[in-house]
């Protein structure tokens, strides 16, 4: 709990949408997560020197250490462990099907937070936050930088932004991975309503590139559950025929749809070395940031951890 | 088809409900953008629109199992069913039957009684009944009792309370049968209504009837298959049809003499007919008449010696005949120890030694060879009045009494309330006004009329006029009914006091060819008080000195000491008992003759406390009762011996004096049965629409069940 605003339940989705101020929500929930004391699950680069060895044709010239050269009358280059820091690229997903809400944040709110929130620890690391918009196309491209004024450009360029309906994601992810000059820790919040192999043909093109990819998959609670009861007409925000039915009556079948798109995803994104993690927009954000961290951190630890 | 209950039929509104809750469901939408689209996919639409059909389909089967279930409860039925197969439908009638249960059912014909043939009868109507039809048993006498109304037909239980049933000795009320059984049949709801009624069509109540019964008899016709099974039976039958006290006063180790009456209702003559006279349960007296002639009544003395004092059961009884309901008659003798009589004079006569000697003579006289005096007699002035306990006297006999205090009058007023009797002579010393004034409190007048000023009855000649009994049946009227007319003749009347009689007093006695009254007579409370109009005195009369004069006083006497207990009544009278004074229970108790004790609330009416048990229903000794532990009084009731005419219509005369009315009469067994069969062609439909409409709800539900899943 946020030390700043203690009467607060400042991690509720609907109090931070009250807030306003991104910056400040960004503060108060990481600071609440009491980040600075531990190490950062984000961390995957550095700039330690890791040891020499002996030059092989084809190695940089510039690596080559002189001192050693001088000293020994050998080549020796300079081995480092990771680069001096690294970039982390937000792609979010602005997309009408972003604007679903069963309460009173939207999706596209709740990746608001997320984000901003995301952005807020990177930069406390003094590492650099870039920021990606998009929908049927890229609307946006902000290259990584290590300023805490990214916060606001979050805010504007969501505001900005005009929901379009999406019917590809593939694409998008493409275009953005061109964008992008380095390697990057790219995290990607979306709703993923798409075919699943065109999400991961996206994916894997960011892989491709060598990228870190962390999806966090934002879904209202009512996409999970699917409790309504009555007759209902279901509008679709994409541009979809509409549809009366009584939900009661066809949420097996409905679930049953959704289980099965659900495990085909997973299973693309474990095969694709992504990390998958849900986000129900009904929790608490500090919940879901902490557990995100957490299971970071634990695949960071692992046997099976990767750095990029 | 026809509905027995059409107005149900305004049920199938009720269709509008599950339309309406569709059509509610399916208008009442509730709208939401939505971005999972993808996962209501084609499958998901496919499966909505089987919905809907599966919905419509479900509603059809709700709607039509709905009107189903109204129309089995609307109970179709055909009337006539000989185009629709058998098998469909069934053959189902409510059945009316209406067994006559007065007394003459009774009368035997040797093995079996009218009723236990009736009965015989009705079994054979209960064979082609099914289970569940409904059946509404009446007893039909005085009062019609329903047995069982409009109940499922249950051979077993049925056959029980038909068994149950017993002849009342009530007469059959035959003017109220058809309206009492058509509104019987009318609650019947079936298609096919039937009434029976089995009666032994006895001559005295279906020979003659008055045309609006024949009407009414057509009425029932029309509303229901109506069938008359006669179980008539021979003519013979005796009756004892009157007991009553001819002379005598009812005082310890008298006797006193009893007449009755008995009737030959049959068509041949009947010798050696027994007369037995019964006292408290045993024989004291038998007297045979040689022979009855057909349709003739012949009376007997019967003499009952009382040898002690309280109420005793007495009664007059034949030798058992072929009805045995009307071969007892019963009465009740209140016995005193002694009757006591205070004799008031006034004034005026005493000082003379005038008519008040007359009483007391008339009171004393006494037939020849017979002992001790009837009535202890004493005669006192009026001055002496007030030292007078009058409880101890039965009577009190005031005489040219000139006026009485206001408490005397009160006095006067709860001795007759308490049952004693009070009579009243005028005299030339009366103050009329005073005796108006001093007699009427709190609204009730002791004296039977308002007394005004003597007038001359007599004529150019001086010569009276003779008297003229008003009411020839009173207990007082009927000793002198049986004087010589010249000896009756002989007394006359010069003077009478003109009186306003009171509204609930009777004339008795009056004068020949006038209405002016002699002797007045009311009730106050449980006692009577006589007013006669004229005195002994010899200016007013010269009945002193007539026989007609001690018979009378002494009569009335008698008539004064009897208690109301002594009265015999009628199955159906109502019995009364009345209190002196407000008592402290509030029932009145009487047992029955069978030992039923009734509890009757004791109600206030005129200043008056009596529990009034509305009507006896069985005859011989009902036993009265203040309140439960109190000793009990017996009152006699008996039947009306206008049932006791047992000769019955032959089926011709039946037959013919039902004509026009649409009735038809079994004459035969084989009739019968072919009646009951043809009579029966309507068809009832409610259970197959009934058991339609369940299967419906039933596959409904398991429809709906079903794909829900």
């Amino acid at each position: 709990m946020s030390q700043h605003l203690p009467e607060a339940n400042y991690f509720d989705p609907e109090v931070l949408q009250k807030l306003g101020d991104l910056e400040l929500i960004a503060r108060e929930v990481v600071e609440g997560l009491r980040v600075g004391s531990h190490r950062s699950p984000l961390r995957g680069f550095s700039t330690e020197f890791a040891h020499h060895r002996q030059y092989a044709p084809g190695d940089a010239i510039r690596d080559l250490d002189w001192r050693v050269f001088g000293r020994t009358d050998r080549y020796y280059t300079k081995l480092y462990e990771a680069e001096t820091n690294f970039d982390c690229t937000i792609l979010i997903d602005v997309s009408s099907s972003m604007n679903y809400a069963s309460a009173k944040v939207s999706k596209l709110e709740y990746a608001k937070f997320l984000a901003a929130s995301l952005a807020y620890v990177v930069l406390k690391q003094r590492d650099s936050v870039g920021l990606s918009v998009f929908d049927e196309e890229v609307r946006a491209y902000l290259p990584p930088r290590s300023a805490m004024g990214v916060i606001l450009e979050i805010d504007r360029l969501l505001r900005e932004a005009e929901s379009v309906p999406r019917t590809s994601i593939a694409k998008q992810l493409h275009d953005i991975a061109l964008m992008m000059k380095r390697r990057s820790f790219v995290i990607l919040i979306s709703d993923l309503f798409s075919d699943v192999d065109d999400i991961l043909a996206g994916l894997d093109r960011l892989r491709y590139d060598g990228h870190n990819v962390v999806v966090l998959h934002t879904l209202d609670p009512y996409e999970i559950e699917f409790p309504f009861k009555g007759t209902w007409l279901f509008e679709g925000l994409e541009g979809e025929d509409p549809l009366t039915t009584q939900p009661e009556r066809i949420r097996d079948d409905y679930l049953a749809s959704f289980q099965k798109y659900m495990d085909a995803l997973k299973a693309g994104c474990v095969a694709s070395h992504v990390d998958y993690t849900t986000v129900d927009t009904s929790r608490p954000l500090d919940a879901v940031l902490s557990e995100f961290f957490h299971l970071r951190q634990s695949t960071l630890d692992g046997p099976s951890s990767s750095r990029p | 088809m026809s509905f027995l209950s059409p107005l149900v039929l305004f049920a199938t509104l009720g269709v509008a409900l599950p339309i309406l809750a569709h059509l509610l469901s399916r208008y009442k939408v509730k709208r939401t953008d939505w971005a999972a689209m993808q996962f209501l996919n084609r499958s998901v639409r496919v499966r909505s629109r089987q919905i809907r059909l599966r919905d419509v389909l479900l509603l059809c089967l709700r709607c039509l199992a709905i009107v189903l279930l109204v129309f089995a409860f609307a109970k179709p039925f055909v009337k006539d069913a000989q185009n629709v197969p058998s098998g469909i439908g069934e053959r189902r009638a409510g059945v009316v039957i209406a067994l006559d249960a007065s007394y003459s059912m009774g009368h035997s014909d040797g093995s079996l009684t009218r009723f236990e043939r009736a009965i015989d009868k009705i079994e054979v109507i209960a064979n082609d009944l099914h289970p569940g039809d409904p059946i509404t048993l009446v007893l039909l006498g005085a009062e019609h009792r329903v047995v069982a109304r409009s109940t499922s037909f249950d051979r077993e239980r049925f056959d029980e309370l038909l068994r149950a049933q017993n002849v009342t000795p009530e007469n059959l009320d035959l003017d109220s049968v058809p309206l009492t059984l058509k509104s019987l049949a009318d609650e019947l709801e079936t298609p096919q209504k039937e009434v029976y009624l089995a009666t032994d069509m006895q001559a005295s109540d279906w020979g003659e009837r008055p045309a609006w019964l024949g009407e009414a008899f057509a009425d029932l016709a029309r509303s229901a298959t109506t069938t008359i099974i006669p179980v008539g039976g021979g003519p013979e039958n005796l009756a004892i049809t009157n007991l009553e006290l001819v002379s005598g006063v009812l005082r310890k180790d008298t006797i006193a003499r009893y007449r009755a009456t008995v009737k030959n209702y049959g068509t041949t003559s009947v010798s050696n007919v027994r007369v037995k006279g019964l006292a408290k349960g045993m024989t004291v007296d038998t007297k045979t008449i040689p022979t009855i002639a057909p349709g003739a009544s012949e009376t007997v003395s019967l003499f009952f010696h009382f040898q002690s004092a309280g109420a005793v059961r007495i009664g007059a009884e034949l030798e058992s005949d072929s009805l045995l309901f009307d071969d007892t008659r019963r009465a009740v003798a209140i016995i005193r120890d002694r009757v006591s009589i205070l004799s008031v004079e006034g004034s005026a006569n005493r000082a003379r030694g005038g008519s008040g000697g007359f009483l007391a003579a008339a009171l004393r006289a006494r037939g020849s060879g017979t002992g001790a005096e009837n009535f202890s007699v004493q005669s006192v002035s009026w001055l002496e009045l007030p030292s007078q306990d009058l409880a101890s006297f039965d009577v009190v006999v005031l005489e040219d009494v000139p006026e009485i205090t206001p408490e005397q009058a009160r006095a006067f007023e709860a001795y007759v309330r308490a049952g004693h009797g009070l009579i009243w002579f005028p005299g030339d010393s009366v103050d009329a006004a005073a005796w108006n004034q001093r007699a009427s409190l709190d609204g009730i007048s002791l004296l039977p009329a308002v007394i005004e000023q003597p007038i001359s009855t007599s004529d150019s000649l001086g010569v009276g006029r003779p008297l003229e009994a008003t009411l020839p049946d009173h207990p007082v009227c009927r000793p002198l009914r049986s004087l010589p007319e010249d000896l009756l003749s002989e007394t006359r009347f010069r003077k009478v006091l003109e009186v306003t009689p009171a509204a609930t007093s009777s004339m008795v006695l009056s004068l020949a060819g006038t209405a002016a009254p002699v002797l007045l007579e009311h009730s106050v409370g449980r006692g009577r008080v006589f007013l006669f109009t004229t005195s002994p005195d010899a200016a007013w009369s010269n009945m002193a000195v007539t026989p007609m004069f001690p018979m009378a006083l002494q009569q009335m006497v008698t008539y004064l000491t009897a208690r109301e207990f002594e009265l015999p009544r009628l199955v159906g009278d109502s019995l009364s008992l009345s209190y002196v004074d407000q008592p402290d229970v509030s029932e009145g108790v009487f047992d029955s003759p069978s030992g039923e004790t009734i509890a009757v609330a004791v109600r206030e009416h005129r200043n008056q406390f009596v529990a009034l048990l509305e009507d006896s229903r069985e005859a011989g000794f009902y036993t009265a009762r203040v309140r439960l532990q109190a000793p009990g009084v017996p009152i006699a009731v008996n039947v009306d011996t206008e049932e006791s005419d047992v000769r019955s219509l032959t089926p011709a005369e039946l037959i013919r004096s039902l004509d026009g009315t649409g009735i038809s009469v079994a004459t035969s067994d084989s009739d019968f049965i072919g009646a009951l069969d043809s009579a029966r062609a309507g068809r009832s439909f409610w259970l197959a629409f009934l058991l339609a409409g369940l299967a419906l709800l039933v596959i409904e539900s398991l429809l709906a069940h079903r794909m829900r899943k």
